[in-house]
Parts: C-alpha cells; structure tokens; sequence
C-alpha cells in the first residue's frame, strides 16, 4: 500500500554548509497489535514501520530502527548539513517487509 | 478549590468535574512543547492530499472562479465562510461549495464526513492563513438567520442528561476540569477556536473539521448527533466563527 | 439535478455514513499491563554489551511532564557533541520503561547530521519514565531520564 508521507526542511532557505532541520511525516496507523477493532471485536494485527533511512545524494546519513510505540502519523526529526546539491531521499520499512520511499531536490543558495 | 459555579450542571457531570489548581494542571512549559508541535503537523500531509484534491478540480483559480471572486481577493473571501451563496440559496460551509464544485464538473461529490472532503476543505481554508476571521453575520437576512439559530442550538439544552453546549463552554466554566481536561469557554468574543479548525486531533489520529468535533461533543455529552452540513450545524460554525472574528486563520490546528 | 435538491440529498446522505473508526488508547493501556516483553535492563545489557550507562547533563530530554494524551507524546533528544569524524553520537536510543516493549527508537547518526538532536511522538501507555541513551564515538553510553504522567480522559 501507498503511504502518503512529506519532507519538510527548516528553514526553506539554506547554504552550502548549513545544518538544516529535516521533518519526515508519514500517514501510517503504527498499529500495536494489542489494540481491538471496536466493530469487530478482533485484534488488529501489528502493522507499523519499523525502519527509516535517510540517504543525501546516496550516501546514508541517518538510519532509525523504529518499534510499534511511536505515534500513529509518526514525525521523525533529525538535522544535516548540507554539502552542495541534490537529492535527499527517505526510504522507510513496515514489519509487514513492505518498502515506501519519498524525496526531495536539496537546492542550497549560495 | 473554585467555588460558586454558576450554570446548573446535572449531578452526574458535576461529580466527575473537579476545579482550579488541580493535580493534571499541565505547566506553561509542557503547554510551549505541545505547542511547537504545529510546526510538524502531521495533518501537513492532510493538507498536501487536500491540495491535490483540489488540483484535480482545477485549484484554487478555478475554485476563485467557481465563487465568482478574484484569485488574489481569494484569501479574504475564504476568512468569511460560512457564507450566504446566492446560487445555492443558503448558507453554506466551504466543504459544501467544494460539493457542488465537484457536482457541477461532472464529478461525483465526496461525502462532507469523507477524509478526503475533510483534507479538501482543510486545504482550501488554509488558503487564508494569516488573514483575519470577517465572516459578516449582519450582510442580509439569511446570515442574521444563521447566526440567531447557531446561538440558539448551542444554548439550548438537550439529550438525556439535559446539558447544552453552553453548560460545558460558557465563562463561568473556566477553569474546571472534566475528566482532565480544561473546559474551554467558546461562547465569548475573541475566542479563536473556529479560526484552528480543521485541526489534527492526536486522540484521534485524524484530521477533524469543527463540525465534526462539534459532533464528537454531541456524543460525549448525550445529545442526539447533528448531521454535517445541515443548517443547524452549519449555523453553529457560523456562531463560532463570529466568536472568532478578528483572529488569524491558522489551519491546520493541532488537539489533544 | 437542481442544487437545491443536490444539497437536501446531500444533507441526508451525510447522516449515514460510517462512523470513522476511533482510536480507543484507553483500551490499549488496560491490555498493555502485562509483563514487559522487551525490558529497559535487557536492552540497555544488550546494546551497552554489559557496560551500562551514566546519568549525564550532555544529554537533553525533553517531555512533557504531564501529557495531554497518551497517544501523542513529543519528546525531543539533543546530545551535546561537535559532530565530527573523531567524536560525534553513534546512535540515540528512546525507551519508555513501561511499555509492553521498552524499545521506541533507534536512531543511528552520523558525522554528517551536523547536530546530534532527533525529535518524535511515542504513545505511553501509563505513567512512566523515558529514558534517552546516547551511544557516543568513543565507546561510552550516556542517560537523560524524565518521567511523564499519563492523563486519559475528557470530552469526544
Ligand atoms: C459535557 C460537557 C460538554 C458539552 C455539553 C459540550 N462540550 Fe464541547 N468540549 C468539552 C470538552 C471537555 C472539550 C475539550 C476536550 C478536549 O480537549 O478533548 C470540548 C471541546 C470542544 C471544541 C474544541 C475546542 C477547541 O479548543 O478547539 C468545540 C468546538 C466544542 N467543544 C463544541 C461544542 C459544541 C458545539 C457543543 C454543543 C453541541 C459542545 N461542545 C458540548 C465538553 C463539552
């Protein structure tokens, strides 16, 4: 399944050398597994992400193992510096072994 | 311990409100945490979804152009919702004239309680972000009319336990506390609540529009749950808005 | 169809459609009450191999002490540290002592985030501390613990 997920970068303006805020948010339920479906009254099954890794222009920066408590619509905040341009790309894993990934154009001023 | 409650509250709300200073009373510090949190919203996705949802229908230009407004008067235009539409003959929320938009393109129409609705109509509103709330209850008859009936809906009481949106949200009930949370007061001038709707509610998981959390109150509070889009509850968006005239738009919001 | 008619269907339709399924994280904690499968020692043991960790001020946690919900906790982690080849925070662990699974986060850093900061939301079943571990470039384990009180309630 397609899951709708968002880079944002703090600030929007930025140089070479800058170390930036980078949110990543993406639309996931993070189910537990303990928790009952109030209709049906059966347990819904695990289902949350259990990977995130951060990759700038191919190089990975930043990899977070994540477990089934972090919120549902989880927002990850990690910081990078910026070194010329390209891409930052988001790839993120569910324990269901499916695989999402998400970018964005990394564009320094100056 | 406050003293003197004014409304007449049933006993059996009365026995699960308790009063100033107490125990859960969150610190100013905890609130600027929760408070940052705006600026990583995860409704922000919502918004996005909503975006392209009205994207497909052409954007804002065409929705400008639906209004029969001016693109950069746009903004302005939305600040004032909900509006009498003289097409429609009625007064109408955002998410209704995004309704009709759909319809008249040829499009099935999402249903107002639709997720998709809720992004589509949390985008459109954010168009005004920044501009303050000049909704216009005196601009003819049938706003009047709105206005008179929002107020009247959200005073009167109703449901099993005889409560009134005013029992839990007038002055009087700053302060108090029921099951833990802070009864906010929305009956009074200035109170920017409509101007944070749609908003993303962390209980929930989900992006909420403000009639869908007036619903959630009707629930909770026993009283028999309004439709959305029918004119009494857009009449009490409409008495909300009022409330909130002269506040900046901030969508989307961010609820416990 | 004539709008006016289109609106009158409109407004009956909106009365039957589904209920949006509610996220019900006051079940969840009753259920969560078990035995840790996943305890904060067991952890700590395995990622410190046997080395434990210290309390320290170079680590910031920042929590709520007392949450609006339990579903939605902000926590924000910033280890002090110059972030360069030769010292920098090799990773960031969250753990929320009470859970069913102590383990929320790990985040594996490198010299190239500038800044050893990471922020998140983490659902907290009950009252509990959370406890931030820094795993710094030269082999040492560092600890910011704050604990958060969990209130469940209110209206809709
Ligand atoms: C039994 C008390 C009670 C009644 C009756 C009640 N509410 Fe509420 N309402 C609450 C509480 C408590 C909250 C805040 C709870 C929270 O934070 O979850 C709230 C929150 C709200 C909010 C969100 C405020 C914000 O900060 O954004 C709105 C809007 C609202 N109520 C509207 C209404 C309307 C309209 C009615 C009548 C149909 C109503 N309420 C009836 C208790 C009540």
């Amino acid at each position: 399944m397609e899951r709708k997920s968002l880079i944002k970068i703090k600030p929007k303006k930025y140089k070479n050398g800058d170390v930036v805020k980078i949110n990543f948010m993406v639309m996931h339920p993070m189910e537990t597994g303990l928790r009952k479906d109030k209709k049906t009254g059966k347990i819904v099954p695990a289902q949350y992400i259990n990977n995130v890794k951060f990759e700038y222009n191919g190089k990975v920066i930043t990899t977070i193992n994540v477990w089934e408590s972090l919120s549902a619509n989880p927002v990850f905040t990690i910081y990078m510096k910026i070194d010329g341009p390209g891409e930052l790309k988001v790839t993120f894993t569910e324990n269901t072994g499916e695989v999402n990934e998400t970018s964005t154009k990394i564009k320094p001023k100056g | 311990m406050k003293t003197g409650i004014k409304i007449a509250l049933s006993l059996a709300l009365l026995s699960s409100l308790s009063f100033g200073g107490e125990q859960f009373a969150m610190s100013d510090s905890d609130r600027a945490m929760y408070a940052e949190m705006l600026e990583n919203n995860p409704a922000d996705i919502m918004v996005a979804n909503g975006e392209q949802l009205l994207g497909n229908l052409g954007g804002e230009a065409a929705f400008a152009k639906y209004l029969g407004v001016s693109e950069d008067k746009l903004p302005e235009y939305i600040a004032g919702f909900p509006r009498y539409i003289e097409k429609f003959k009625m007064v109408v929320g955002i998410d209704q004239v995004l309704q009709a938009m759909m319809h008249d393109a040829g499009e099935k129409p999402f249903k107002l309680k639709s997720s998709d609705m809720f992004d589509m109509l949390a985008y459109t509103k954010s168009l005004a972000n920044g501009v303050k709330s000049n909704i216009d209850i005196d601009a003819n008859q049938h706003m009047k009319d709105a206005y008179a009936l929002g107020q009247k809906t959200f005073d009167t009481k109703r449901g099993g336990r005889g409560l009134s949106c005013l029992s839990c949200h007038a002055p009087a009930v700053i302060g108090s506390v029921l099951r833990t949370q802070p009864l906010p007061d929305l009956s009074s001038k200035g109170v920017a609540v409509a101007a944070t709707w749609p908003a993303y509610r962390m209980t929930k998981s989900s992006l909420r529009t403000l009639q869908r959390r007036f619903q959630g109150c009707m629930k909770n509070a026993l009283l028999k749950v309004i439709p959305i889009g029918s004119p009494e509850m857009v009449a009490l968006e409409v008495y909300l808005t009022k409330q909130a005239e002269g506040t900046e738009i901030a969508i989307p919001g961010l609820k416990r | 169809m004539q709008r006016r008619e289109f609106f009158k269907k409109l407004g009956s339709a909106a009365a039957i459609t589904a209920v949006i399924p509610m996220m019900s994280f006051a079940a969840d904690a009753k259920k969560q009450a078990g035995p840790n499968e996943f305890s904060y020692e067991k952890a700590l043991d395995v990622i410190t191999g046997g080395k434990g960790a210290k309390a320290s001020p170079k680590v910031s946690l920042k929590a709520p002490a007392i949450a609006e919900n339990g579903a939605v906790v902000p926590i924000t982690v910033e280890v002090e540290s110059p972030m360069t080849e030769s010292d920098y925070v090799k990773a960031i662990h969250i753990f929320a002592t009470k859970n069913s699974n102590s383990r929320s986060a790990s985040v594996h850093l490198t010299p190239a985030n500038g800044k050893a900061i990471f922020a998140a939301r983490i659902k907290l079943g009950s009252t509990q501390d959370v406890i931030a571990l820094a795993e710094m470039s030269d082999g040492t384990f560092l600890t910011a613990t704050q604990s958060v009180k969990v209130t469940i309630g209110g209206c809709g």
